[in-house]
């Protein structure tokens, strides 16, 4: 029951894509479209899930919580399944407290490359188009209905962290954000309504993409 | 005759060239700074001197990349950073990065017995467990991917611990993982040259080398290295004082041939003139450099400066011609005057021989043998190459002139008493400091470039360089064992803001008793291979994927411990190196700090120790060693006063003579003294030099005056000689004040001031005594 219960979003969202697909083959979407769908305005807060895969471990790690935007380089990440962990970036600062610790602070200065990565990220959620074609070739997959839009990094010491990054949505909403690094782990972001999905504790990536499409 | 004269002068000639030229291939040119500074007495002393001229910090260069950027500073910092390691020019090279292989493959084991992890906890399946909860934390946070080349050796990150620990307590601000100034528009690097820091030779070809590198590195960018350091400034000096040299030695040639044009209207006198002169420098270098293994660059440079005076005696011979008499008849009549003058000067000298100072040593050496020689030229040299004389030098307008001018002049009896009283009342009276005590200001480095220095020291976050503890024992492990125990007062310090952080040996490289108790604490493979497997289960690491972990612990627990031996050829052999150190038969270790707000607290750990640890001020121990030196030099200076005196009363067979020679050349020294005291200048050892210069010069004014006697023209002869020799030397030392190194500068002042004070006073005191 529970399984069917599971896999019937992604049946349907199967059956939508393939929809989609016949639909508007000789129509990709629009970048600025897309980039309108993923704009939030500041304050906004979204419960996430996040699969972690890496080469060391033998299933992923998931850990979910809440993602807070609260205007250009000011996010916060709250990670309270199956620890609690918080993690406030503001400007240059960031600040990690896990558990009942003590609050661990550092400088985005050291790592400048972590910064351009953070400054990509509130311009996907400030819509800034400009910004994020600075830093990144954006390519566009799928249709209006279900699409997928693709960052590259320019910089080379970006992509000595991150190979690739592929947001995938389904009409008017984002749902996984996929990250790729250069030592083959994987980092998979669900968001809005697919942070709602359970997830099996040993998810392929295979089940996982089913999931983002 | 003439043709004779002439071969006489070119075979001389060629003798001076060719002693030159073997001197030159024989001598050994030292830019070693402690040749100028007095011999240390105490241990104190001792380590200062070693520490400025061959302890790891005088090996050290700044640098710093200013003109992009911050991130392509940052790319061209890594890049040449990697290009220097490779080059065995440079012993280490830091800009700030955080590189594993501080710790080379072959110490990695030994990260257990150097993280104090094990001295609270034990690597059983508890405290594995807690380490691998935090690490899927830390692999499951948005950096996670940074830890994954390390994870599998390295669960407990202890690799990290080992190396926040040897974190400097202040340092630099990181920019794009590299160091930067406060203002993050320079990249810094710290490089530290093979070659021996006061060595310009080799310090020119590391800079060299350095530079080519940036280059390479830089591309077509228009990025700017800016390279500091003692190596660095003993290059710019170098270079500076060979083209100060150069322009001096073109501006005085300049000079002295229009001056001896004009004076002698003989160009055969130009060229005589400048016999004694070369015979001087020849000789007094060859002395030096046969009773010397290595003379000071400095050494050579004073030695010709100070040689100087042998212009005086030529000067006098050719002054003192008279139309038909014979020059060698000249030459006998003068030679009792000129032979006092010599005299007098080289045995003051001699008081040079004994100060203490080997540099001064060596100056005094190259002028005794170098103004005996110019002496003995004029008297038996010149006199064979002269023609006979034409005119009477006495009765031309200028001595005319002076002599009428001079003659009118009243009588003034008070003339030196005043002098003398208003002299001492300046040089008492005002309250301006003194003496220089900084040893830094002997290192004739202008202020800018020091300024430059200490900037980048700071913003690199150096410590401290006033204070350090010095601790001795008989072997280095002994001697770690008593900094551990060290630190933990240290600590004590730390919390009760004595001092804001410290810096020891121990910190790098612990006791062989702590690593072989923290060996102790390591598991066995069994035991640990069960618990690793106890504290994984349910965990989502891969089975096998701490065998690497398995593999070092084992290993770690056979290793004999780290010695201050063992850790030679690492990079950690240097940071060790230079607070540990094997001294006189002993072991000593120095412990720095960073911000030490009460000294006294400091103070009052050292005498406490009973003797064990010693408190250094280095601060203090320069200004001692300064002070020290300038004692030698002043004692140096009033034997010689008195060595002169009695030359001179003997020569002259009397005390009213004596007198009348010598008290113009005192109150001009005096009178110099008070015009640089009124002036605000702080007097260091150049000064005194000069001084001492300017007091021969004036030694030389008051015979040839004092020695003419009651004949109207002889003193008219003397008036003319006394007149050319004074504008020759102002000419000379104008040349040298205007330099742009502070050190010649204030030689060049000084001399100028001593000169025309002693021409003044000379004509007023010494004047002709009517018949």
């Amino acid at each position: 029951m529970s399984s069917v219960r599971r896999m019937a979003p992604i049946l349907a969202a199967g059956a939508a894509g393939a929809l989609a697909v016949v639909a508007s083959a000789a129509d990709p979407p629009d970048i600025g479209v897309l980039l309108q769908h993923l704009a939030r305005a500041a304050p906004a807060t979204t419960p996430f899930v996040e699969v972690h895969f890496s080469p060391l471990l033998s299933r992923p790690l998931i850990v979910s919580g809440e993602l807070t935007y609260s205007g250009p380089d000011a996010l916060g990440r709250t990670v309270d399944k199956p620890y609690s962990e918080h993690t406030e970036i503001k400007g240059d600062q960031v600040s990690v407290v896990r558990g009942n610790g003590k609050p661990r602070t550092f400088s985005l200065q050291r790592a400048p490359e972590l910064k351009t990565l953070l400054s990509s990220f509130t311009a996907l959620l400030g819509g800034n188009r400009e910004q994020l074609e600075q830093d990144f070739t954006l390519s566009v997959s799928g249709d209006d209905a279900h699409w997928g839009l693709g960052l590259t990094p320019r910089d080379k010491r970006i992509s000595e962290r991150v190979t690739r990054i592929t947001v995938t949505g389904e009409g008017g909403s984002p749902r996984c954000m996929t990250t790729d690094a250069p030592d083959g782990s994987v980092t998979v972001m669900l968001m809005e309504a697919a942070a709602q999905s359970d997830l099996p504790r040993d998810i392929d990536r295979a089940a996982l993409a089913k999931v983002c499409r | 005759m003439r043709g004779s004269a002439r071969l006489t002068a070119l075979l001389w000639l060629a003798l001076l060239a060719g002693a030159g030229l073997i001197i030159h291939h024989s001598l050994r040119i030292s830019g070693d700074l402690r040749l100028f500074m007095p011999t240390p007495r105490d241990a104190v002393g001792r380590l200062l001197l070693q520490e400025v001229s061959e302890g790891p910090a005088a090996k050290l260069l700044l640098l710093s990349i200013q003109g992009a950027a911050p991130e392509a500073l940052a790319a061209t910092s890594q890049k040449l950073a990697a290009a220097l390691r490779a080059d065995p020019a440079f012993g280490f090279v830091s800009n700030g990065e955080q590189r594993l292989d501080m710790v080379p493959d072959a110490l990695l084991p030994y990260r257990y017995l150097l993280s104090p992890t094990l001295d609270t906890n034990h690597l059983d399946a508890s405290y594995l467990r807690e380490q691998l909860q935090e690490r899927e934390q830390d692999l499951a946070s948005p950096a996670g991917t940074l830890l994954t080349p390390l994870l599998p050796r390295d669960p407990t990150l202890e690799l990290l611990k080992v190396l926040e620990s040897w974190e400097p307590a202040h340092q630099a601000q990181q920019l794009f993982d590299v160091w930067f100034n406060p203002a993050g528009n320079a990249a810094l690097l710290i490089v530290q040259t093979r070659g021996a820091g006061f060595d310009p030779a080799g310090q020119q070809l590391a800079i060299a080398t350095l530079r080519r590198r940036f280059d390479a590195v830089r591309g077509t960018s228009a990025m700017q290295l800016t390279v500091t350091g003692p190596g660095a400034f003993a290059v710019i000096m170098q270079g500076r004082s060979e083209a100060d040299a150069r322009v001096a030695a073109v501006c005085d040639s300049v000079g002295m041939v229009l001056l001896m044009l004009l004076a002698y209207r003989s160009p055969r006198r130009v060229f005589l003139g400048a016999l004694p002169l070369a015979t001087a420098g020849v000789c007094g270098l060859g002395a030096v450099a046969a009773l010397f293994s290595t003379v000071h660059g400095i050494t050579i440079a004073f030695g010709f400066t100070l040689t100087g005076v042998a212009l005086d005696y030529p000067i006098y011979l050719f002054s003192n011609e008279q139309p038909g008499v014979r020059p060698l008849v000249v030459a006998r009549t003068v030679w009792p005057t000129l032979a006092t003058a010599v005299a007098a000067v080289c045995i003051a000298y001699l008081a040079f021989l004994f100060s203490g100072v080997l540099g001064l040593a060596q100056l005094a050496t190259f002028n005794i043998a170098g103004l005996a020689a110019a002496g003995l030229c004029a008297r038996y040299l010149l006199p064979r190459l002269l023609p006979v004389g034409t005119r009477d030098h006495g009765t031309g307008l200028l001595p005319s002139a002076l002599v009428n001018v001079v003659g009118r002049l009243p009588p003034m009896p008070w003339l030196a008493p005043a002098i003398a009283v208003i002299g001492l009342g300046v040089v008492i009276g005002l309250r301006t400091p003194w003496w220089d005590n900084d040893l830094g200001h002997l290192t004739p480095v202008p202020e800018p470039l020091l300024r430059q220095y200490e900037t980048l020291q700071q913003d690199l976050g150096s410590p401290d360089v006033r204070y350090l503890l010095a601790l001795r024992a008989p072997t280095p492990d002994a001697l770690l064992t008593r900094e551990e125990a060290l630190s933990k007062q240290l600590d004590g310090l730390i919390g009760r803001h004595v001092i804001g952080g410290y810096d020891l040996a121990s910190r790098y490289l612990p006791s062989a008793a702590v690593q072989r108790r923290r060996q102790a604490a390591l598991p066995d493979a069994a035991t640990l291979k069960a618990d690793l497997a106890k504290a994984a289960s349910g965990m989502a690491f891969r089975a096998d994927l701490f065998g690497p972990f398995l593999a070092d612990v084992a290993r770690a627990r056979t290793l004999p411990p780290l010695t201050v031996q063992t850790v030679a050829g690492t990079p950690l052999a240097l940071t060790v190196g230079a607070l540990l150190q094997e001294r006189d038969g002993g072991w000593t270790g120095l412990v720095t700090f960073t911000d030490v707000r009460q000294p006294r607290a400091l103070a009052a750990l050292a005498t406490g120790s009973a003797g064990a640890i010693e408190l250094l001020d280095l601060k203090q121990a320069a200004e001692d060693l300064v002070a020290n030196q300038r004692q030698r030099i002043l004692g140096s200076m009033a034997v010689a006063f008195v060595l002169l005196v009695v030359v001179v009363a003997v020569t002259c067979r009397s005390l009213r003579r004596m007198v009348r020679v010598v008290t113009p050349m005192a109150l001009s020294a005096l009178t110099t003294l008070a015009i640089l005291h009124a002036a605000g200048v702080a007097l260091n050892l150049f000064h005194l030099i000069a001084l001492v210069l300017a007091a021969g010069l004036g030694l030389d004014y008051g015979l040839f005056l004092e020695r003419a006697g009651r004949e109207p023209a002889a003193h008219r002869r003397a008036v003319h000689a006394v007149t050319i020799c004074a504008t020759a030397a102002c000419v000379v030392f104008a040349v040298l004040g205007s330099s742009t190194l502070p050190v010649l500068r204030s030689i060049g002042i000084t001399v100028v001031l001593g000169v025309a004070s002693n021409f003044v006073l000379a004509q007023l005191l010494i004047r002709r005594q009517s018949p």
